[in-house]
């Protein structure tokens, strides 16, 4: 689904991503994690051409990333940022339907796939007359996700979504996503910091330490058969606050 | 797609007020500097040719000397009065000329004709107030040698004609320091409020008598002889063959003490000039020319739409303009800097120097105001637009790009609209900035609300200046009250709201 190989960029001089390759398969949840600058968002935007890599190749859905393909790319694909990355100036209808109504597509179509979507992802259609201004940070995470799912990508890419949300909206929504990804049958590449996260959401882990890939396995295999010490200090650092608690009682 | 219909309609009228100000060209067109005697006489003149069947319209108070000639011989003026002195010393100071005969001759080579003289002697002369007079004993020129500390307050053009200041202190020998330049009209007050001793003036002027002035005695008969005359363009006798002899019927008609009275009448007496003109006309060639009664209603209707139209021609343009070139500066940096530099650099010409450099190309008049309001039109529009583009938070601009919308879509869809406070508020500057700065088109011909400001201070008659004043600070309240309406109009209601809303 999408290949990377051989790939390298730098910032001021400063390489970030030292020749990478990675292939990540057809209708998995693939998460992205590692420390603060390990290049994991910078890889993801390599993926579909915000950013573009100074050496190797990518390809996106069985064809190479360029500037004259990117665009159409882009658009079988959905995109989730952080803090949302809504329009302010548009309802929060407007921003989900705003790529299907540039494309043209029938107001009829649009109208049942938005409500398909409300549905999917716990919002009322009456709160989509809100601006994003006027939302909690779960609902505009909720409305980008819908925006992200609009024209039925094949893959989904996400950074950090659930990165701003309080604990409580946090779990509500990675509970919703699970269901979200495994009914849609999407492919889903996400960037977290989160272990919890990343071993509840990812069928596979890709772990990065400066620039690479330190070990790309599932939860399990990555548990037994660690590749590196780090891989072992990385997951056990990610440590729940009752801990010491559980620790004492055994 | 509001905006846009608005743009158009203001793109049409101003093609269509293009037409207007290049249009009005049959009449022919008297001019005047911008000093009283010279718009008695530009009135005498057009109002002469007129009781005699001759379509023609005076532009007064055009500015001095430099730009009346310039405008003579590019003919946007066809006549002007002047005066013998001014003529020789600072028009063709090049060239050495004795007599009356040689200055016409010289003149003719320009394609240049004048009449024979008015009548009257304007010279230049120095006069202090009678208690500066008495303290030092002041008769004649040479007696300043003795007083190096005396304030000397002289206009503009005395300060650097060949005949002025700089000739008559190498000719006096005079020490004097402090000189400063200010306007005639202000001059006098200055000497009334004892802020300067010493000024100079021009022997008809009405405010001699007026302020009990004692004038000092041209002991070495520095200044020339300042005979007025008319100067018209010799094209003009194949156009209307009667011209020659019209304006011959002028000549020797004017006395001193004709002058005097007549500068008295406008400046002191606070009739029009055009009523002064006429008087003068019916009086000496009993003839009754149409003077015109203004009333101020009248007179702001047309000085409110002369300016209205400098303003709203002048801006579209620059917002057609300026909004694609912020938009290239947003996108490539280096084109950027280049573009903010060069309106910065526009932005410092001081806005009287910049309107003077547009003369040569432009003529006087609507058009060279046009541009130059255009061009400082520009910088607030341009530094906002390219301000607002860049200021779009990175995660909305990668949303952008990640949609897959091409670059003229996210320009339509989400940047304009997410910059449109910030281009607003550019425009909003510059439309205030705008209406205050096209008041100084009324100097180069261009009319507008500067005119009765510009009238006023030479008349000193407060009443004219705050007739000129006070409409064009209201209109840029207005201006500022209409783009605050139209931010709420056209603003999306989702940017209206502030982020403290956030649930």
């Amino acid at each position: 689904m999408i290949q990377l190989d051989q790939i390298s960029k730098s910032f001021g001089g400063q390489e970030v991503i030292h020749d990478l390759s990675l292939e990540i398969p057809e209708e998995k949840t693939v998460v992205l994690i590692g420390p603060s600058g390990c290049g994991k968002s910078t890889l993801l935007r390599l993926m579909i051409g915000i950013l573009w890599p100074d050496k190797g190749r990518i390809s996106l859905l069985r064809k190479e990333l360029t500037s004259q393909n990117i665009e159409s790319l882009r658009q079988q694909v959905g995109f989730v940022l952080q803090d949302g990355g809504l329009f302010p100036h548009l309802t929060a209808a407007q921003n989900i339907c705003l790529m299907a109504k540039y494309l043209q597509r029938d107001p009829a179509w649009i109208q049942s796939r938005l409500a398909e979507l409300c549905a999917l992802s716990r919002l009322s259609l009456d709160l989509l007359e809100r601006y994003p201004r006027q939302l909690s940070g779960g609902q505009v995470q909720r409305v980008a996700l819908m925006r992200a799912l609009m024209l039925d990508p094949q893959v989904l890419f996400l950074d950090e979504p659930l990165g701003a949300l309080d604990p409580l909206h946090r779990v509500s929504l990675q509970d919703d996503m699970k269901s979200i990804f495994s009914e849609l049958k999407k492919t889903v590449i996400m960037v977290t910091h989160d272990m919890g996260e990343a071993a509840s959401l990812a069928d596979l882990i890709v772990i990065m330490r400066e620039g690479r890939i330190v070990q790309y396995d599932n939860m399990a295999t990555l548990v037994t058969q660690p590749a590196d010490p780090f891989v072992v200090e990385f997951i056990n650092a990610q440590r729940k606050p009752w801990q010491h608690l559980e620790d004492q009682i055994r | 797609m509001m905006l846009q219909k608005s743009i158009l309609q203001l793109l049409l009228l101003s093609i269509l007020s293009g037409l207007v100000f290049a249009s009005a060209d049959a009449n022919i067109k008297v001019g005047s500097k911008k000093f009283t005697e010279s718009v008695i006489l530009g009135e005498i003149i057009s109002q002469h040719l007129s009781s005699h069947g001759i379509a023609a319209v005076h532009q007064d108070q055009l500015g001095g000397t430099r730009l009346l000639w310039k405008a003579l011989l590019g003919g946007d003026i066809d006549i002007y009065p002047d005066y013998s002195g001014t003529i020789i010393h600072e028009i063709l100071q090049a060239e050495d000329i004795d007599n009356h005969a040689e200055l016409k001759s010289a003149l003719e080579k320009t394609g240049v004709l004048m009449a024979n003289p008015l009548g009257f002697n304007n010279t230049y002369a120095l006069g202090v107030s009678q208690a500066t007079a008495q303290k030092y004993q002041l008769r004649k020129i040479s007696d300043l040698k003795n007083l190096p500390d005396l304030r000397f307050g002289f206009t503009n053009e005395f300060m650097d004609r060949e005949d002025g200041w700089p000739s008559l202190r190498n000719y006096y020998q005079l020490p004097q320091k402090t000189v400063r330049g200010l306007d005639h009209d202000l001059a006098y007050k200055g000497l009334e409020a004892e802020s300067i001793d010493l000024i100079d003036l021009y022997s008809t002027d009405a405010e001699i008598a007026y302020y009990q002035l004692h004038i000092l005695d041209d002991d070495l008969k520095h200044f020339p002889e300042y005979s007025a005359v008319i100067l018209y363009r010799a094209e003009l006798e194949d156009r209307n063959p009667q011209i020659k002899s019209l304006l011959a019927q002028l000549s020797g008609s004017i006395s001193n003490t004709e002058m005097v009275r007549m500068n008295s009448a406008v400046k002191l007496d606070g009739n029009s000039e055009a009523l002064v003109a006429h008087n003068f006309l019916k009086q000496k060639f009993n003839v009754s020319s149409l003077v015109e009664n203004s009333t101020l209603l009248s007179r702001l209707l047309k000085t409110g739409s002369e300016h209205l139209l400098l303003v709203i021609l002048s801006l579209s343009a620059a917002i057609l303009v300026a909004i694609p070139l912020g938009i290239w500066g947003a996108r490539s940096p280096a084109a950027g800097q280049i573009i903010l530099s060069t309106v910065g650099i526009i932005q410092t010409i001081p806005s009287l120097a910049l309107l003077v450099f547009m003369i040569p190309l432009l003529g006087i008049g609507g058009p060279p105001a046009l541009v130059a309001l255009f061009l400082y039109s520009l910088l607030p529009i341009v530094r906002n637009t390219l301000s607002g583009l860049s200021d779009i938070p990175l995660d909305i601009r990668e949303s952008a790009l990640a949609l897959g919308l091409p670059p003229a879509a996210r320009l339509k869809l989400v940047e304009i609209p997410l910059a449109t406070r910030s281009i607003l508020a550019g425009i909003k500057t510059s439309a205030v900035i705008n209406v205050g700065t096209a008041t100084l088109g009324a100097l180069i011909g261009a009319g507008g609300f500067g005119q009765p400001i510009l009238t006023g201070i030479r008349l000193d008659d407060t009443g004219l200046i705050l007739e000129g004043a006070i409409p064009a600070a209201v209109l840029a309240l207005l201006v500022q009250w209409g783009f605050d309406l139209l931010e709420r109009l056209i603003l999306s209601p989702g940017l209206q709201i502030s982020q403290e809303s956030h649930s």
